[in-house]
């Protein structure tokens, strides 16, 4: 629980503090947040990297792997189009 | 944009591969966690400022309401299925399918938990399926949002509470922030649970069978 709380707090802090600024000050942080982006996609290879068993899971379970992936993805796209137009989702 | 993140992710891999051969790997590990952890946070914050600031965001969300866990809910059903389809085609065993595709995307938890009920092939499948959804939709993200906005939170199912949530923010546009962000943690949520629900299921059908 404590892993989701500590996502949860910087994300509202964020939102409050742009809700009181939002009169005085208009920003793009699209550009801000690159370096940052990379430096997390990084670290995530990284992670991905380090750990042999993620790694040398990969050629064991193969294509399999890749269908089985590729489907839920498809699928989840699949029902989640069909169903936010059913509720009006814009 | 998406150059630079696939070459990000490229060099990380490599260079947390090398690392892992060099012996000193636990070190190394800790410092790139805290960097991941510390980038994740700050850029949160950032996410969370650029959502407050916009003004038509706010709006739609107030429209929106609880209708956004229509998403979680169908990442849910599309995923589970799509392990029943996979299994069926491929002919494996079923509910092993199914645990595995639970994992919605968090491989750190699908691989663990289902490698200990199904055994260690499972397991690594677990990570593989997984991390595989992930890295597909990082690699995939800029053909995903033309089919619609709601395509790459679909296809990152629990990821996009952390991981895949920058990528899909700056691509889809910061008023999908809170449906990315609410998505990933409900299905960062059931994750386990869908998983023992799905090795319970395993065992009963076995025990089931052999009566």
């Amino acid at each position: 629980m404590i892993y989701f709380a500590v996502f949860v707090v910087p994300l509202v802090a964020g939102i409050v503090a742009g809700y009181a600024l939002r009169e005085k000050w208009q920003a793009n942080l699209n550009k801000a947040t690159l370096p940052i982006i990379i430096a997390l996609v990084f670290s995530l290879g990284f992670s991905i990297g380090i750990d042999n068993d993620a790694l040398s899971s990969l050629p064991r379970v193969g294509w399999n792997a890749l269908f089985i992936a590729s489907l839920t993805i498809v699928f989840s796209i699949v029902l989640v189009e069909l169903a936010r137009r059913k509720v009006k989702l814009a | 944009m998406i150059r630079y993140i696939l070459a990000a992710l490229i060099v990380g891999v490599t260079t947390g591969y090398l690392v892992s051969c060099s012996g000193n790997a636990e070190a190394w590990s800790d410092v790139v966690n805290y960097v991941f952890n510390g980038s994740l946070l700050v850029l949160l914050f950032v996410m969370g400022l650029s959502f407050g600031l916009d003004r038509e965001a706010m709006h739609k969300l107030r429209q929106t309401g609880l209708r956004i866990l229509i998403v979680p809910f169908t990442v849910v059903l599309g995923s589970i299925l799509a392990g029943l389809v996979g299994g069926l085609i491929l002919r494996l065993d079923l509910t092993a399918s199914m645990a595995v595709t639970a994992g919605y995307g968090w491989y750190t938890i699908d691989g663990p938990m289902v490698g200990q009920v199904f055994g260690a092939e499972w397991g690594a499948m677990g990570f593989a399926v997984n991390f595989v959804r992930e890295l597909l939709t990082i690699v995939t993200v800029t053909l995903l949002v033309k089919i619609s906005k709601y395509a790459p939170i679909a296809s990152g199912g629990a990821t996009t509470m952390d991981t895949t949530l920058p990528i899909i923010t700056r691509y889809c546009g910061s008023d999908m922030l809170i449906t990315a962000f609410s998505s990933g943690f409900t299905l960062s949520l059931l994750a386990p649970f869908s998983i023992i629900a799905m090795s319970t299921l395993g065992r009963f059908l076995v025990s089931f069978a052999s009566l």
